[in-house]
């Protein structure tokens, strides 16, 4: 498990070293909390690591309706920034429950989002915000709305020699994210549900994702059309928890059964919604 | 307080066995059966010499010409023919590094032919099987049947008959630091550095698994990052002693977290089936059927079965009683000591099923426990006589904090109580060597600290309050087996009881021996003056170093060498019809605790908000260090309350063998409120009367945990752990428990 360790300073470097068609192929470095113990238990077999450490990736920013973050940036910083808790609230609570404090200081957006874990807490929440992605490489850069960048459980549109510049998410949005699992803290999502609320959709301001599926988290756009309103009868809701139980394949894995799945799935998204709800009423005001 | 050891463990500078090196040392990694149960057709190791840095590979044929002698009948060192468990060892491979030794291990080819598993108790057994389909079946490794009275003419005089099933999963130590040693063969000296809680102990096991004379081993100890009962054995120390032999380099072994799941010894599942009868509102009879898996376990080598049966029956009176059970041999892991062995599961199904019982009959749990508790001078279910034994004392707090907690809890909250009972092993030898040095007072141990605080913080407590001065001036060291005083080891919650003992009769023997040397006739005391040890009498005081003779001075000290060799007392009673083997009880030991939780209905999450342990102390001698111990206990058997389960695929393999999914409880977990009591008095045979606290307190947390989530909710959950998902299917009714081993 031999591998070089680079560190470049600049863009052009780095696109140099992850030369796309080098074999083994060299891989790019975020946080390495998922990808080093991968290489470590033989998953992958880079030719080289490209560290991004030195790139300037790891920013913040607030432009107009937009926070970008950089695509190196550590979730314990992200969750720090006062931003977020703000006008994201429930990107802000599913962010505080990735892992553990240690993991979440090395950790980063960019890594979790191209890794595209199927029991991603942080990708239902950015599906339900619509978050887009700015992508970069030695050709130049192009834009991709999140849920077209998610291919299936571990897989992304992603090209080799490509980077998570800064993830985009529209702002203020209330919302929130609902999650089970067996051990509270340090373990893996069974389920995981996230809402949202926009102001200018005619069909529904609701925007639904969750993760637990059979596949990567997914939007769950049956529920959100039984939403016609931004503070849904409770009839609605029900109808919105039916479409989303019958309409959702789920995983079957030794973390969760089926069947358990799908009840948590209702359970959550009423949490979610009804929690969604009031923080809207709250923040009334102060949305665009 | 902070422990002495506390900063330099937290600043990495005590050396585990991981950590020590030997120069011209190899690393030796295994290659391991990746099947539950396979035919080994064909080992082919030619690929792994070809890799750069490979030294050697071992496998089972190499083993016949390497021993001194033909050794005991036991487990086969690598596995010949068949393999029977995932994880067992086929062969190894040692080189330069350890890249090099894994690289090879990768390249050894072993040609199996998998043969048909057994791997699932539930599967196998949906009902309690007939005594024919059990005569004839091919994996019963032991059987145990004992009884008093005719339980079933009882169960037909009964008012009521109350009948359950319980489940419980495997579950391991988890130590934070993986088995590990380093060997080095120099002639007629095999000396080995390991990890483990008793050096002696290993020494007569690779002395029996080498076929070697005791004197030739040589067993050091290292510091132990947790053993929790799987340190006992020596499991990597032959193989590594094999390779030196081979070699004439030193070679280590240190196993991943991964290994260390797969080939461990640990506790497996068992299914019960609880039967109680009532007349008049009495308890009158219990009858307990079970199962216990014991994994790839040597044909009749079990002491799990007859051990653990009589937990079942718990600590109360009881006119007849019928407990009859197998040990089956299957394709896991071989079943091992693990904290106060199968007593949490026992105790689950025993106390579970005593309080829903009285909750079946309106009746508050813990007022029909004290109508039915063992009071010193009944006899116990086996017959021995009960001594001194807190358990009605604990029930009586416990009733106080249940009632007290039930009145302020909000609505939908839960409390449950759960009595479990122990018997130590402080029969078990050990002896002590005390020095008067100039280096102050020094205890010479063979067994490191294990992180308790027994060896490190508890003996020179012990050597202290007998001096009448502060223990700051007595220090432990350490010395392999060659050097070291032999004691027992670290386990059966004996180390500071009985060892204890011996530390005290060599302190007692030194102060007879100062104060015989000491000029003048009136009261000698002892006091501590500039870290050393300082004699006084009539008037006049100094170091105790000045009555040393020049040989002793010479020598590096005045000796004191004591041993204490406690008895486990008692014979089983003569009305017991028995079939098969059980062990009679010594020095019980209480522990009733209280949990109070909440439970989410719909999700089925459980959280522990207050804990109460009431614990029967006997004497407690390091009072820090048995608050440490029932802490840790508490919160390890939440663990295997709530969270921790080795799951296997369909396939037989250990699904969750890392910490990731095999989820132990984190730091964030403890329950926010803890209240730990001593309840000293009901004194113990161990030093000061002092009794055993490693294992005692993890024995009744299950239990009490799912007695408050039947108090919580309405519905009992009969299987271990309480996960969200199966408490949600409890409380929704219908959907079918998942069962142990699969969630």
């Amino acid at each position: 498990m031999a591998y070089a360790l680079h560190f470049p300073r600049s863009f052009e470097e780095a696109f140099r070293l992850l030369d796309p068609q080098g074999q083994p192929p060299a891989l790019p470095l975020a946080g390495g909390t998922d990808l080093l113990p991968a290489v470590e238990a033989g998953r992958w077999h880079p030719g080289a690591l490209v560290s991004l450490s030195r790139l300037p990736l790891a920013t913040f920013e607030r432009a107009g309706d937009e926070v970008l973050i950089g695509g190196t940036l550590p979730l314990r910083r992200l969750e720090r920034e006062p931003a977020i808790g703000e006008l994201l609230p429930g990107f802000a609570e599913a962010l505080r429950e990735v892992g553990s404090v240690p993991l979440r200081h090395r950790a980063t957006l960019g890594g979790n989002v191209v890794r595209a874990s199927p029991a991603s807490d942080l990708l239902p929440p950015l599906l339900a915000l619509e978050a887009s992605l700015d992508l970069r490489s030695q050709h130049g850069r192009r834009r991709v709305a999140l849920v077209d960048f998610l291919r299936g459980s571990w897989e992304t549109t992603l090209q080799r020699g490509e980077l998570v510049e800064r993830i985009r998410v529209p702002v203020p949005r209330p919302g929130s994210y609902r999650w089970q699992r067996v051990r509270p803290a340090n373990d893996i999502s069974q389920v995981g549900v996230a809402t949202a609320l926009v102001t200018s959709d005619a069909r529904s301001p609701w925007r639904i994702a969750a993760g637990g599926m059979e596949s990567h988290p997914q939007r769950l756009s049956g529920a959100e059309a039984a939403l016609p309103q931004e503070d849904p009868s409770p009839g609605e809701i029900e109808e919105a928890v039916h479409r989303a139980r019958e309409g959702t394949r789920l995983k079957d894995d030794r973390r969760a059964g089926e069947e358990y799945r799908r009840h948590l799935l209702g359970v959550l998204l009423r949490r979610s919604i009804t929690s969604t709800v009031e923080r809207a009423r709250s923040m009334k005001g102060r949305r665009t | 307080m902070i422990r002495t050891d506390a900063l330099p463990k937290a600043r990495g500078a005590l050396p585990y066995a991981p950590d020590v090196e030997l120069p011209g040392m190899l690393w030796a990694v295994y290659v391991t059966s990746p099947h539950p149960h396979a035919e080994i057709r064909r080992v082919d190791t030619a690929g792994a010499r070809e890799v750069p840095g490979v030294v050697d590979v071992l496998t089972a044929e190499d083993l016949p010409g390497l021993l001194p002698r033909e050794p005991e009948p036991t487990r086969p060192l690598l596995a010949t023919k068949v393999t029977r468990f995932v994880g067992e060892p086929v062969a190894l491979v040692a080189a330069e590094n350890l890249p090099a030794a894994r690289a090879g291990a990768s390249r050894v080819q072993v040609d199996y032919r998998v043969l048909p598993a057994f791997t699932d108790l539930e599967r196998e057994f949906p009902h309690w099987p007939t005594p024919e389909e059990m005569r004839s079946h091919p994996q019963v490794n032991a059987h145990v049947h004992a009884r008093r009275g005719d339980f079933d003419q009882v169960a037909h005089r009964a008012d009521h008959v109350h009948r359950e099933r319980y489940q419980t999963a495997m579950v391991a130590q988890v130590p934070l630091e993986p088995h590990a040693c380093l060997a080095r063969v120099q002639g007629d000296d095999w000396y080995v550095l390991t990890t483990t809680q008793a050096p002696f102990g290993i020494r007569e096991d690779l002395a029996d698994k080498l076929g070697l004379p005791q004197e030739k081993v040589r067993v050091e100890g290292t510091w132990v990052g947790g053993g929790f009962g799987g340190k006992n054995e020596a499991l990597l120390e032959p193989h590594a002693l094999l390779l030196s032999r081979r070699t004439g380099r030193p070679v280590r072994i240190a196993l991943t977290f991964q290994e260390e799941f797969l080939f461990s010894r640990t506790t497996q599942p068992a299914i019960f089936w609880m039967e109680s009868c009532l007349k008049d509102g009495k308890l009158v009879a219990r009858r307990t059927r079970l199962l216990l898996d014991t994994g790839a376990s040597l044909p009749g080598r079990d002491f799990a079965l007859g051990y653990s049966l009589g937990f079942t029956l718990g600590p109360y009176r009881l006119e007849s009683f019928e407990l009859e059970g197998y040990a089956l041999r299957t394709h896991r892991p071989p079943f091992g000591p693990h904290r106060a062995p199968l007593a949490p599961q026992c105790t689950f199904a025993s106390e579970g099923h005593l309080d829903s019982l009285a909750r079946d009959r309106g009746e508050d749990p813990v007022e029909f426990r004290l109508r039915h508790v063992w009071r010193p001078g009944d006899r116990t279910a086996l017959g021995q006589p009960v001594g001194p034994f807190a358990a009605e004392a604990g029930l009586r707090r416990a009733r106080e904090t249940a009632r007290a907690w039930k009145a302020s809890a909000p609505p939908g909250h839960g409390v449950g109580v759960a009595l479990g009972f122990w018997s130590t092993g402080t029969g078990a030898g050990g002896e002590a060597r005390l020095t008067l040095s100039p280096e102050g007072l020094v205890l010479l141990q063979g067994e490191r600290e294990i992180g308790n605080g027994s060896i490190w913080q508890g003996l020179p407590e012990v050597v202290a309050a007998t001096l009448g001065v502060p223990p700051a001036i007595v220090s432990v060291r350490y010395g392999d087996t060659a050097h070291a005083p032999f004691d027992s080891g670290v386990w059966g919650s004996r180390t500071t009881a009985a060892l204890g003992y011996a530390v005290a009769k060599a302190a007692e023997g030194l102060r007879r021996e100062l104060e015989r040397r000491a000029p003048g006739s009136g009261p000698v005391s002892f006091t501590a003056r500039d870290g050393a040890l300082t004699v006084a009498r009539e008037g006049r005081s100094y170091p105790a170093t000045d009555l040393m003779t020049p040989e002793e001075r010479a020598e590096g000290g005045l000796r004191v060498e004591a041993k204490h060799y406690g008895k486990n007392e008692g014979t089983l009673e003569e009305g017991l019809v028995l079939e098969g083997e059980m062990f009679p009880y010594s020095d019980l030991i209480a522990s009733v605790h209280v949990a109070e939780v909440s439970v989410d209905r719909e999700t089925g999450a459980v959280k522990v908000l207050r804990y109460a342990a009431f614990q029967d102390a006997g004497k407690v001698v390091n009072p820090p260090g048995y608050r440490g111990q029932v802490e840790g206990a508490i919160v390890m058997g939440l663990g295997t309350a709530l969270t921790e389960e080795g799951l296997l695929d369909p396939e037989g393999h250990l699904a969750n063998p890392g910490l990731l999914d095999y989820r132990i409880p984190t730091l964030s977990d403890p329950p926010p409120e803890l209240t730990i009591v001593a309840l000293e008095g009901s004194l113990g045979s161990g030093v000061w009367g002092s009794k055993g606290v490693g294992e005692p307190p993890i024995i009744p947390v299950p239990a009490a945990v799912a007695n408050a989530v039947a108090d919580a909710t309405g519905a009992r959950v009969t299987v271990l752990p309480l996960t969200p998902e199966r408490v949600s299917q409890a409380l929704r009714g219908g959907a079918r428990d998942p069962g142990g081993g699969r969630r």
